[in-house]
């Protein structure tokens, strides 16, 4: 079947760059230096052959010497007193909440022997809803991190015990609410019941105590527009599950925006083509977001102009349904008539549509309240009675707290997990005020920028050490529960705060203290709150609320500050991995590639292709950006396809400065180019941007080409009005293959599959990290990735592809280059890809030693202890799965992440094999896992349920787009799946006969794919 | 860098595996690798070797004296010296060969002898314990608690039927008998140095009957006997609770074992030959049903765990 789109994974591919085709048939990215390795050791002499008989035998005696050696005796230490729950061998699950942002998801631990090995989201909790994203999953390493403080300091280094330090800041606290200075507890957006009671306590001993929310990412043109709009500022529950058309002005809600999960989870539900219903979801934004990648319909906008676009969509709607338009001099429309399309689209879908938009603007964002309004979004789609409390920082409040600080009149401060040091864009005036303040402590549980200028580090535990309770959502409650005892001498903050407030010892203890705010439950509902995780009272009714704020005034405002020219503008986002940076010293985040870019370890300066030809860049070259007077300097440059011309993007949270040793000054700091306009912090800046190209060059580890299986027929997608016509559209070709093998007989039991829906994958890497994590995969490291060989057993390919009729990349384009404006409007397709454990495998076919077998079960086994590193299965993969360990990653300090300390290496999941250098691997279909719940329900005595396993990714997938299952139960899903029109193998016409199927993406467009 | 944790009594609950408590470790090292088996510690093979030496000497020096005595005799009757044996036959023959081939042919012969006793030796001497038997921190007598008294295996290895690990029994499950059994009968009216040294573990006072408050416990560190390499995976509750088998199949004669050592060799062949005779129970488990039904309409009666996958390599390598 001829595929009329043509996929690309990155420019060099698609324009045939002369590296891109010397290496995409390598099985290596350069040659094995063998010859090397021979000639020096060997310089000179003629022959090595007495070399070889040397070292022969040498080998031999040292082999015969070593089998003389005893075995190492071993110990088997029981408990003295064994814990009731505690099964050695047996894991045990424990409810809590994930605070690796604010979003606060449910999440289920599974702890082994007393160690957390494993987080996944809870069932119970509407936020998680059985999901967790990357940056949460990759929590847990956060708490095995070898640079956490171990005891909480003074004088910057001095490590100090509790009941001095604790003696020593009372006493300073005291002198300072004496003299009536000011104390300000400065925490990120904080929803905890307890915490706040916990503050009160403290305000009682110091009335001079204020709490000040500071977050690194504001949302505050929400809240604003809201409390304008409504009487209330808040954020509000957005039901994208409800809405039949979405539309998205820059918004990354599938990404970093909010509550991504939660989001994810909502928008899947509505993108199922089987129902006939499939809501449309238009993108309007700059910058190739996650979201924007999974649009139906991606229009690249420049984030300036974006007040101009909205409010000419107010207009249409406006017009559409009869009311007063907004007075303004200029309306916008965008190629394809955009604007009027979607305007129509969100008219006829009337109180089942979405606006949202990523503008931290109030005037902005009241007229997206507007245009919800007009189309009775609220009650619906938009609920602001069940509110949200996962973001609630207003900048006034803070730059109110940094003059304070400046001018002196507050002379206490405690950060509270928050690093404004780093993250503030003028961090240079808080630096300057710090020094009036006679007390600055910081809670932070690494040392990081603030806690380096605090007199006092007092370390709070890791949230798996915790206790506590968060209110995300106006009537959930979600509690924290400690799934480990204190690894260091750290403790909570709630307790540190009560024991300054000279709180007694037993009323401080955090578990007694959130146990009382929460007294009111009685003891039964107490202990089934913290068994389930949350608590949650029912949903109050969603009413339409009225609509007070002056639109005109705002529209008046917008156009007044829209910028006159055509200027270049700078747009700073955050990364789905590394988001705000306060992990950044998280191995995992970094070595996840970007979902869009694909790079891992570093930022960038992420430029359109149309731009990059102008300015005369290329990849990788490094240049010195200065942008109103602010430098950042040497900064590598990415050509982005998908980006809009014109703008330039550089992604935050890198460039720590003060963190542990894998963050450590990687890549560059953003945050001083965040700029203040009219109050509000901007994430985008037109005007005075000036570059200087450096002579220097800095290599990417982009893994966007790595593993390549170019040039087949891999991704099927299609428009929903052709899967209407014909369900199967692109799968009807049935191949006749014959095989020359004898099959398995796989009737017996199970046999296992698993159906990946490219219609739902949103390509967010949650089950790539999740993968990391079960599967005990090492973390290789930025140099190591730029050699190809990252370890990941799990990749999401993502494939981009020209949004015209195929004539943007002819065969003559590529050699001539194609236009590059071209390269602004694409789309985007993810296919995650994992090994498809074929019936066939053309792997095991070669393998000499039967290291990689098949089983009855239809899985393709790895067994490490026999391989012996010839690597030809590798090389035989069509899909190129496999993964060689160039090294022994774990003990090895070249690779000084968390597998070489005994710290980071309780992470390890002890039902899997960590390998040995020499080894090939690769997904093993979780086959600890599956043999885990065969077990269970032998043991049980009774069958197994459908949906009972679960594979490490299909668990962590928040849009359920991979699903798991035994195809010989006729009542499973996934036999259901397998049975759907959408699916087919890839790369099904090599007879390999995998045991996976992908479903067919589907695109709510009007054009044909 | 222990150093930074809290407590050592953290670390023990963190991961036993950390624990650095060592008490009886030390001890425990010691008699291990002095006496690590106690198979060989008979002498009578080594008086028995050299008897034979000293036969073979004196046998040795005895034909010399008669060859002697044979070579004088010729040299008196014929007044030529004696052609001695290799002079006679096996010279003539040794210059016919090719003196390369005949090198060859030896270094191949002694080589491919060699590898072969390597090989048999890699195969099934290099971490084979069988016969293991270290000395324990405490000298607990299988053949009186499970042999004689009959106490049932899964009382002290109590998770063998629901865990991966059978389990050593923590010293509070010693204690639920050993509070009330001390032997001061047989030791003067004192405790048992053995049993006292659980509640020197746990901090009990046999004196007055009741745990010794804030006790610091310390872990019985147990020497392992049965270790199988990291990379199989082995769970007691499937063979125990799912396949039925005896603790004796792989333990040996438990109940008579005063000093516990390893019984099989834990060898591979030795864990497939067990799948491939053994047979799974599919009537009785209704997670078999499915299966059960076919195989009785196809009228099989025998169904092994080979059969059932279970020599595959993923079933015990992941």
């Amino acid at each position: 079947m001829e595929n009329k789109n043509k996929y690309w994974k990155g420019i060099e591919e698609a324009e045939l760059h002369s590296d891109f085709i010397k290496s995409k048939g390598n099985e290596f990215s350069e040659a094995l230096p063998v010859e090397e390795m021979l000639s020096t050791i060997d310089s000179d002499l003629s022959s090595n052959r007495r070399d070889f008989l040397k070292f022969f035998g040498f080998s031999v005696s040292a082999v015969a010497l070593a089998a003389c050696n005893k075995a190492p005796v071993k110990f088997a230490i029981p408990y003295v007193e064994k814990p009731q729950n505690v099964t050695p061998g047996n894991p045990n699950y424990y409810a809590s909440t994930c605070a690796s942002c604010t979003s606060g998801c449910g999440m289920i631990v599974k702890t082994r022997e007393g160690r957390p090995i494993k987080l996944d989201g809870s069932n119970e909790s509407a936020i998680s809803a059985g999901a967790l994203c990357a940056v949460g999953q990759a929590g847990i390493l956060t708490m095995y991190d070898i640079n956490r403080l171990a005891n909480p300091l003074e004088n910057g280094d001095e490590q100090t015990d509790w009941a001095k330090i604790d003696k020593k800041i009372s006493s300073k606290l005291a002198s300072i609410a004496a003299t009536f200075g000011g104390i300000r507890i400065v925490t990120p957006t904080n929803n905890s019941p307890s915490f706040a009671n916990a503050v009160n306590i403290f305000k009682q001993k110091y009335p001079t105590t204020e709490v000040i929310t500071y977050d690194s990412i504001s949302y505050s043109g929400i809240l604003l527009a809201n409390e304008k709009s409504f009487g209330k500022r808040v954020i509000p529950n957005y039901n994208f599950d409800k809405a039949d058309v979405i539309v998205s002005f820059g918004a990354d809600f599938l990404g970093t925006w909010i509550s991504p999960v939660e989001y994810t989870k909502k928008w899947t539900k509505n993108r199922n083509p089987k129902n006939g219903t499939m809501s449309r979801h238009y993108q309007f934004e700059s910058i190739l977001t996650l979201t924007g990648s999974n649009a139906d319909i991606r229009i690249p906008m420049k984030e300036s102009k974006e007040g101009i676009y909205i409010i000419s969509l107010y207009n249409e709607i406006a017009k559409l349904a009869g009311v007063a338009q907004l007075a303004v001099t200029q309306n916008a429309e965008l190629a394809g008539n955009a604007i009027k399309n979607s305007a129509k689209d969100l008219f006829a879908a009337k109180g089942k549509s979405i606006v949202v938009s990523k503008s931290n603007n109030p005037e902005i964002q009241t007229i997206v309240n507007g245009i919800n309004m007009m189309l009775g979004n609220y009650g619906t789609t938009i609920d602001i009675d069940n509110f949200s409390n996962q973001s609630k920082f207003v900048e006034a409040d803070f730059e109110k707290f940094v003059s304070e600080l400046s001018s002196g009149t507050v002379k206490g401060v405690i950060f509270v997990n928050s690093n404004p040091v780093y993250s503030y864009h003028n961090s240079s005036k808080l630096t300057e005020g710090l020094k009036n303040a006679e007390l600055v402590i910081s809670t932070s549980i690494t040392k990081d920028e603030t806690g380096s200028l605090a007199g006092f580090v007092c370390p709070d535990n890791h949230f798996l050490e915790s206790w506590g309770d968060a209110e995300p959502k106006n009537g959930l409650i979600s509690f924290t529960q400690p799934t480990i005892s204190p690894v260091f001498n750290t403790r909570q903050v709630i307790e540190s705060l009560l024991t300054w407030a000279g709180a007694m010892p037993e009323n401080a203890k955090a578990y007694n203290f959130v146990k009382s705010t929460w007294s009111s439950l009685g003891d039964d509902v107490w202990n089934k709150s913290i068994h389930d995780g949350v608590l949650i009272k029912p949903d109050l009714p969603a009413t339409v609320p009225s609509f007070v704020a002056n639109l005109a005034d705002s529209a008046n405002k917008i156009i007044f500050s829209l910028p006159k020219g055509d200027e270049t503008e700078l747009i700073l986002y955050q990364k789905v991995g590394l988001r705000d940076g306060s992990m950044a010293n998280n191995p995992w985040v970094h070595e996840l590639p970007d979902p869009i870019s694909k790079v891992c370890y570093d930022n960038y300066l992420s430029i359109s292709k149309a731009d990059a030809e102008k300015n005369g860049f290329e990849q990788n070259d490094v240049v010195n950006l200065s942008v109103n007077g602010i430098l950042i300097n040497e900064i590598p440059v990415l050509v982005q396809p998908g980006q809009a011309k014109g703008t330039y993007a550089i992604a935050l949270g890198y460039g720590r400065t003060q963190t542990g040793k894998v963050g450590k000054n990687l890549g560059k700091n953003a945050y001083p180019l965040v700029r203040t306009e009219n109050g509000y912090y901007s994430y985008n800046f037109c005007g005075l941007i000036t570059f200087e190209k450096t002579r220097k060059k800095y290599s990417l580890a982009q893994t966007q080409t790595h593993h390549t299986i170019e040039g087949r027929d891999y991704i099927r997608e299609a428009s929903l009005n052709q899967y209407k016509k014909n369900p199967s559209v692109k799968n009807d070709e049935k191949l006749n293959l014959i095989s020359l093998w004898e099959g398995f007989d796989y009737t017996k039991g199970h046999k296992w599959g698993m159906a990946i829906d490219l219609n739902k994958c949103t390509g967010c890497g949650s089950c790539v990290v999740s993968c990391h994590i079960e599967n005990n995969v090492p973390v290789v490291g930025r140099d190591e990735v730029l050699l190809r060989r990252e370890m990941h057993w799990m990749r999401i390919d993502r494939y981009y592809s020209f949004n015209d009729d195929g004539t943007a990349l002819t065969k003559e384009k590529q050699i001539d280059k194609a236009d590059a404006s071209v390269y602004e409007n694409v789309s985007v397709v993810n296919a995650p890809m994992m090994c498809q454990h074929c019936d066939h495998a053309p792997c095991e076919t070669v393998c000499p030693v039967l290291a990689t077998t098949h089983a009855s079960e239809g899985i393709n086994q790895m067994t490490y202890n026999r391989c012996i590193g010839t690597k030809y299965c590798a090389n035989n993969c069509p899909y190129k799965v496999r993964r060689f360990n160039w090294f022994k990653f774990n003990d090895n300090d070249k690779f000084d992440f968390h597998f070489n300390n005994e710290l980071g290496k309780m992470v390890i999941n002890p039902d899997v094999t960590v390998r040995h250098r020499g080894v090939m691997e690769k997904c093993s279909l979780c086959v600890q896992r599956i043999q885990a719940g065969k077990l269970t329900a032998k043991r049980e005595n009774r069958k197994l349920v459908d949906g009972e396993i679960q594979t490490a990714c299909s668990a962590a997938c928040p849009s359920n787009a991979i699903v798991f299952g035994d195809k010989n139960d006729p009542n499973s899903e996934i036999s259901k799946l397998f049975k759907d029109e959408r699916s087919y193998h890839m790369l099904e016409e090599v007879g390999i006969r995998p045991a996976m199927m992908y479903m067919t993406k589907i695109r709510n467009t009007d054009t044909t794919i | 860098m222990f150093k930074n944790f809290k407590s050592s009594r953290n670390i023990a609950t963190i991961a036993s595996i950390f624990a650095t408590t060592a008490v009886l470790r030390a001890q425990a090292t010691e008699t291990a690798t002095q006496n690590p088996n106690l198979f060989y510690t008979d002498n009578t093979f080594l008086i028995l070797l050299f008897l034979c030496l000293l036969f073979l000497i004196i046998a040795y020096f005895l034909y010399r004296v008669k060859s002697h005595l044979d070579n004088i005799i010729y040299e008196k009757t014929t007044g030529q010296s004696k052609p001695t044996y290799y002079q006679k036959s096996l010279r003539p023959w040794l210059q016919t060969l090719n003196p390369t081939i005949t090198a060859l042919t030896i270094a191949t012969i002694l080589g491919l002898i060699t590898f072969v006793k390597a090989y048999q030796f890699g195969m099934n001497e290099v971490g084979v314990q069988q016969g293991y038997s270290p000395v324990q921190p405490i000298n607990y007598s299988h053949k009186i608690h499970a042999g004689k008294l009959q106490i049932d295996c899964k009382y002290c290895h109590s998770t063998a039927e629901y865990s991966k690990q059978a389990s050593i029994p923590s010293a509070n499950t010693c204690m639920n008998c050993h509070k009330f059994v001390n032997l001061r009968d047989r030791y003067n009216g004192n405790v048992s140095p053995e049993i006292d040294k659980i509640y020197k573990a746990i901090g009990w006072d046999p004196e007055n009957n009741e745990y010794i408050k804030d006790y610091k416990q310390k872990p019985i560190e147990w020497v392992r006997i049965h270790n199988l390499p990291d990379l199989s995976y082995f769970n007691h509750s499937q063979h125990v609770k799912v396949g039925k088998v005896e603790c004796q199949t792989c333990h040996g004669p438990i109940q008579e074992m005063d000093k516990v050592y390893q019984f099989s060799t834990l060898q591979m062949d030795w864990c497939i030959n067990c799948h491939r005779q053994k047979s799974v129970d599919v009537e009785n488990n209704k997670y078999y049903e499915d299966l059960h039904k076919r195989l009785k309409k196809e009228g099989k009666t025998v169904y092994t765990v080979e059969q059932n996958g279970g020599t595959e390599c993923s079933k015990c390598h992941y």
